[in-house]
């Protein structure tokens, strides 16, 4: 508690720093944060010594075991992913849903079946509106989820969208999906830092969090996109596998491949800095899958790790009405996805110890982190 | 004929802007002209509409023109429209001999309305002007004027109360001359009955 | 009825030093009187403004200082007589032509009234413009008090008309605003007709012929001064210390001289003819003793000149080594304004005397307790005022825009934008247009990595006046900025005199109204307008201009100064604070209203701890509802 401290820090150690990941944490609580072009800004300072803006950032430092102790079965823990309860391959059996969605729709297909079963009665989520400038969306009909289905490379504020609905006390179970910065946050959240203001976190119900490696500069993106499409036209956008080196962006004409050379002037600063490839924090977590099986196969289908009793209860649900198709995992594949993840948490300290050009300060990472274990001492 | 107790004599009416504080002025300065005195009187009002503070230094004198601003230490009267403002003055040009009349109604500056700063108690405001004053009067014009109808016409009562304290040698005939001079017919008579509660507010103290 | 017009010859009244300059340019049978507002001279053209129709004569706001001195010497070149009124600031404008119409010469009477402002109480300097007199070659009078002020400008318009050339008529703001006794004297009953006789032209080639000829005027009137009832000694035949005073300045001396008791050591040489001095007279005088001190407003003007009259006259005159007191040796500051209490203090030190105002306990008391208990009275926009709603758009674009970019503001009420009020938006401060002069400066610096957002801010007012050329640069040489407009359809800080955009003239007549949107598509601009009080449309338009880095962006945000509304209107809104949504001091707003939005029509209630309408001072805008984060402020239509 002590800990946590006002707005003038938040802009000092987050927004000044280039940490900010505009997930929207700090905004829809006051009329002090604005967000224009995938950024967000400070306009005033309350000058609070103490703020929820602060509390809940997903950059200023967090006891990583406390919060995970909190939500999660000890027991669960792995230091490469987070808590783990089971990994799977799956795809939405709703051919529609596939066609708009990324890779196979597991998403939307769980979002709205938690929806109709009564998990949560709202979501907040990030609409794609084809896969340039997406906005954060607050939906409370199992119909309206699919609308929001795509790809994105720009994460919207959608947290502001979260808070709002918060304050509000209308939803009572608030699904919230989002990249791991947002998933972090919303647990934040949920762990109710101030005695004295609840914010009604507890209305959180559920968290569905998103695989991510990095997220784009709005304005970075559309410069590039203009520069080979008109960027109305662009109905979809994906990486390919690594060895591809291709940013994919389908237009209503066709396929245009992007070397990521040029996507990775793009990326986020403080992306850079993020140590969380698996949204370690959420019920159940889906990206693309990754197999032997190539590309072409795999970008029909996902990886979901379950973490919590109340995902596996939701999977469950999924596979007993048929919601989901799923698909043998192969042995390489979790190893693959251990070592992807730990090379995002490697990469981010050797960023972060870069810029501060100090060993003794890992900006916002708890040093006691069991998840960045073996990690600081190699990079010094 | 010396009819001056002190020449020049000195009196500053301060107060905020938008309360009638060069209008005050003004109809003391025609009164005492029109009775064959000199009268000079400066005023510091920059930017007073948008909410600072305005004071007029008025000098009387039988024998000639004046600078336009009273020396430190050298006011004989001070007519306060607001309390805060009194004491703004009182600061560098009291003297252990000044006679004051301030109204008692507070304009509370932005620093004070935006809860920065607080505006001192009016127990405070009246111990500290009895205190570096010979005189002091109190008196509650806002209120008065609101009863007639309007706040504005403070600035009114308060010259009635100056009148009345004969501080000045003018007497009510004189700013009854200036107040038709001044006024439209439909404004007169307010302005008339205020001046005459001022005049009736010392009279009633003093007695 | 005004004062100024009063049929009373003899009558000595109560003036301001302005309106006694207005009646003195009456009684000498000025025809045609120009002016651009600006404080402290408004008053003379205004109140002449007043009375024009009475008077048969002409009276104009010009839309600027050079035009209007234009204006005024037309006049006088067809023959009429001529006053023309400006702050220091305006004769810094006008003096382009003034140097020009020193060759040119004129005929009719014509004054150049400059009223300048020591310690800067309305304006952006302090300046002493006696010196364009003697970088001129003009005669110059200073007044002493509200008598001479108007005295001197007949004289001045009779001199002028004499030696047919411009005098400069120079007060402060402690005369143009003052007031004191004045008699009255006769108003003229004929008009002269105008006529330009094209066979005496007013040119000013061949120039040097035509300098010349100025300088003889100059030594002409320096005559006239020599024996000027306008200069005058006071005081013993050979006192320790002489002081030689201008203006406001004699006032202070004689005061100071009073209250300290040395009616008997120190003498006073007042001059009101302060350019050319009249070097016999003060050689005269300067023989009366060693020590001399200069008392004036502003710069060493006196103390600079009289010492060069010294130094030619003494050997002639044998008058020996002299002591020289001013404010070259700081015996009277060389900034801010005199006071008396200042000449004291150089007395003081000059004289080795001491002096109390008072019992140094009670100062001492009265001092501190003034500290204690009285706090400063911050200027801020009125409730309602649409620069308030403008700046409050304007400083969440910046900050949406996220390009540390900043605001190029002008000269009017919206300069406050370097106060709280204006959320310290002001980054620059220049003269009238500067703030666009500027953004056209930094709109061409991108070419060397500049990234930074730049908004220049004027008014409607200073757009006639100054910002147009501006415009055609911005556009012509291509300068990547915002350019808003705010146009309250009044020039509001120096008492709402009408300009080209508002339909009416000085004299009250129905007037052209010139349409500022269309002058600026005019010029090929890109321009938009908008509403100040639709608070997210004009956040949202800005932002969107700033993303636009080719060319000027101009915005016009039209809504009428809260001011005007005054009288009759009733407030469209009435406005109260839903409690129970109130935040408070809470997390989620900590007194975003009070705090930082500021409108005076909402308080903080230390009781409640919650916000508070004080309806006697809110005007029910309405612009505040939307601030709140919490919708705890509700307007309801009226």
């Amino acid at each position: 508690m002590s800990d946590i401290k006002g707005p003038s820090d938040l802009e000092k150690e987050v927004l000044k720093q280039k940490l900010c990941v505009a997930c929207g944490a700090c905004m829809g609580l006051c009329a002090y944060f604005g967000t224009f072009q995938g950024k967000v800004v400070m306009l005033d300072s309350c000058k609070l010594i103490q703020g929820r803006c602060y509390a809940f950032c997903p950059r200023t430092t967090t006891d990583m075991e406390k919060l995970r102790l909190e939500f999660f079965d000890k027991r669960d823990f792995l230091p490469e992913i987070g808590p783990f309860r089971g990994l799977y391959i799956t795809r939405a059996s709703d051919k529609s849903i596939r066609t708009k969605s990324q890779h196979g729709g597991s998403t939307t297909a769980l979002v709205e079946l938690a929806m109709k079963e009564g998990l949560i009665d709202s979501a907040i989520m990030t609409c794609s509106n084809g896969g340039l400038n997406p906005s954060g969306m607050l939906v409370s009909k199992p119909e309206e989820v699919r609308r929001c289905s795509g790809s994105s490379f720009q994460i919207p504020p959608s947290l502001m969208i979260l808070n709002q609905a918060l304050k509000e006390n209308k939803y009572k179970k608030i699904g919230v999906i989002g990249t791991p910065c947002k998933t972090l946050a919303a647990y934040k959240t949920r762990s109710k830092p101030f005695a004295e203001n609840d914010h009604h976190a507890d209305n959180i119900a559920m968290v569905f969090g998103l695989f991510c490696g990095w997220g784009l500069d709005w304005v970075g993106l559309e410069k590039v996109i203009e520069g080979k499409t008109p960027p109305e036209k662009v109905k979809h956008i994906d990486v390919l596998p690594s060895k591809y080196q291709i940013l994919e962006v389908k237009t209503r004409n066709g396929r245009i491949e992007v070397p990521l050379d040029e996507i990775y002037p793009i990326v986020r600063e403080s992306c850079r800095y993020c140590t969380d490839m698996t949204a370690e924090f959420s019920d159940i977590s889906i990206g693309g899958a990754r197999s032997s099986k190539g590309w072409d196969f795999d970008r029909g289908w996902n990886q979901v790790i379950v973490r919590t009793r109340k995902g596996e209860e939701l999977l469950k649900i999924a596979r007993e009405k048929r919601i989901l198709e799923f698909r043998e995992i192969e042995s390489e594949n979790f190893d693959k996805l251990k070592k992807a993840s730990r090379n995002k948490k490697k990469n981010a300290t050797q960023n972060i110890l870069k810029k501060t050009g100090n060993g003794n300060n890992l900006l916002y990472l708890d040093p006691e982190d069991p998840g960045l274990k073996g990690l600081l001492h190699s990079a010094i | 004929m010396v009819t001056l107790k002190k020449d020049p004599l000195n009196l500053i009416i301060t107060g905020v802007g938008g309360q009638g504080n060069v209008l005050a002025s003004q109809l003391i300065g025609n009164a005492l002209v029109a009775k064959g005195y000199f009268v000079t009187i400066g005023e510091t009002y920059g930017a007073s509409q948008r909410g600072g503070p305005v004071m007029s230094h008025v000098r009387i004198s039988e024998k000639t023109q004046c600078a336009p601003l009273i020396p430190e230490g050298k006011s004989d009267v001070i007519l306060g429209l607001e309390p805060m403002e009194t004491i703004r003055i009182i600061g560098p040009y009291g003297n252990p001999n000044i006679l004051v009349v301030t109204n008692s109604r507070p304009i509370y500056p932005l620093d004070v309305t935006v809860g920065n700063t607080k505006y001192p108690d009016w127990k405070v405001i009246r111990a500290v002007i009895a205190e570096l004053s010979q005189k002091a009067y109190f008196v509650d014009a806002t209120e008065m004027a609101m009863n007639l109808g309007t706040p504005i016409l403070a600035n009114i009562i308060m010259v009635g109360a100056l009148v009345a304290l004969k501080v000045l040698p003018l007497n009510r005939e004189d700013i009854l001359g200036v107040l038709q001079e001044t006024f439209s017919t439909q404004k007169l008579e307010i302005n008339i009955k205020a001046l005459e509660l001022g005049i009736e507010t010392i009279n009633n103290k003093n007695n | 009825m005004s004062i100024v017009n009063l049929d009373a010859p003899g009558r000595t009244v109560l003036m301001m030093g302005n309106e006694a300059t207005a009646r003195g340019a009456l009684e000498a049978g000025v025809m045609v009187a120009t002016a651009y507002p600006g404080t402290p001279s408004s008053e003379i053209i205004g109140s002449l403004a007043e009375v024009a129709k009475e008077r048969e004569i002409y009276v104009e706001w010009s839309v600027n200082e050079k035009v209007a001195l234009e204006v005024a010497a037309a006049a006088s070149m067809a023959g009429l007589r001529a006053i023309t009124a400006m702050k220091q600031n305006g004769l810094n404008v006008a003096c382009d032509y003034l140097f020009t119409l020193g060759l040119t010469g004129v005929k009719g009477g014509i004054v150049l009234v400059v009223c300048d402002d020591p310690a800067s109480h309305s304006s952006s300097n302090e300046e002493d413009t006696r010196a364009f007199a003697r970088m001129g070659d003009f005669p110059l009078l200073e007044p002493t008090t509200f008598q001479e002020a108007k005295d001197m400008t007949i004289y001045a318009l009779e001199l002028s008309e004499e030696l047919r050339t411009v005098v400069i008529l120079r007060g402060v703001t402690r005369i143009s605003h003052a007031r004191g006794n004045v008699k009255l004297g006769e108003l003229p009953k004929d008009h002269r007709k105008p006529y330009f006789d094209t066979s005496s032209p007013f040119t000013y080639s061949p120039m040097v012929q035509k300098h010349s000829l100025l300088h003889e005027k100059l030594n002409k009137a320096k005559e006239r001064f020599e024996t000027s009832p306008f200069n005058s000694y006071e005081g013993p035949e050979k006192p320790d210390l002489m002081v030689i005073a201008s203006g406001t300045g004699i006032f202070y001396s004689r005061e100071a001289v009073t209250l300290m008791g040395l009616e008997d050591q120190v003498g006073i040489l007042k001059l009101g003819t302060t350019w050319p001095l009249p070097d016999r007279f003060l050689g005269k005088h300067l023989a009366r003793t060693q020590k001399i001190m200069f008392v004036e407003e502003v710069d060493p003007f006196l103390e600079s000149n009289v010492k060069e009259v010294w130094a030619d006259l003494a050997p002639i005159l044998e008058i020996g080594p002299r002591t020289f007191y001013g404010k070259r040796s700081g015996h009277i500051p060389i900034v801010g304004e005199l006071t008396t209490d200042r000449v004291i203090e150089g007395l003081k030190k000059a004289l080795d005397e001491v002096y109390e105002p008072c019992d140094p306990n009670y100062s001492r008391r009265a001092k501190e307790v003034t500290k204690e208990f009285v706090s400063d009275r911050a200027l801020g926009f009125c409730p309602g005022c649409p620069h308030r709603a403008s700046y409050w758009a304007i400083k969440n674009a910046l900050k949406l825009d996220d390009r540390e970019g900043f605001l190029t503001p002008d000269i009017g009420c919206y300069a406050l934008a370097r106060t709280a009020s204006g959320f310290f938006l002001s980054k620059t401060g220049g003269a009238m247009g500067s703030g666009t002069g500027l953004a056209c400066g930094f709109g061409k610096l991108q070419e060397f990595g500049f990234d930074q957002s730049v908004i220049s801010v004027c008014g409607d007012s200073t757009f006639f006046h100054a910002v147009m050329p501006a415009l055609v640069n911005a556009q012509y040489n291509k300068s990547n900025f915002v350019m808003c407009i705010l146009d309250n359809s009044a020039t509001a800080m120096t008492g709402f005199q009408p300009h080209p955009g508002v339909g009416t003239s000085a004299m009250g007549d129905p007037a052209p109204i010139l349409d500022i949107e269309a002058i600026c598509r005019a010029m090929g601009a890109k321009v938009e307008v908008k509403d100040p009080f639709d608070l997210k449309d004009t956040t949202e338009t800005i932002t969107r201009l700033f993303q636009d880095r080719e060319g000027v962006k101009v915005l016009i945000l039209k809504r009428k100064c809260a001011l005007l509304k005054a009288k009759g209107e009733k407030p469209p809104y009435k406005i109260h604070i839903a409690l129970e949504n109130c935040v408070g001091q809470d997390c989620g707003c900590n007194q975003l209203c009070t705090r930082i939005f500021r409108c005076p029509g909402i308080i903080w209630d230390t009781e409640t701890k919650k916000a508070k309408v004080d309806e006697v001072i809110c005007v029910g805008c309405g612009v505040c509802t939307d601030i709140c984060p919490n919708s705890a402020i509700i307007k309801e239509e009226t």
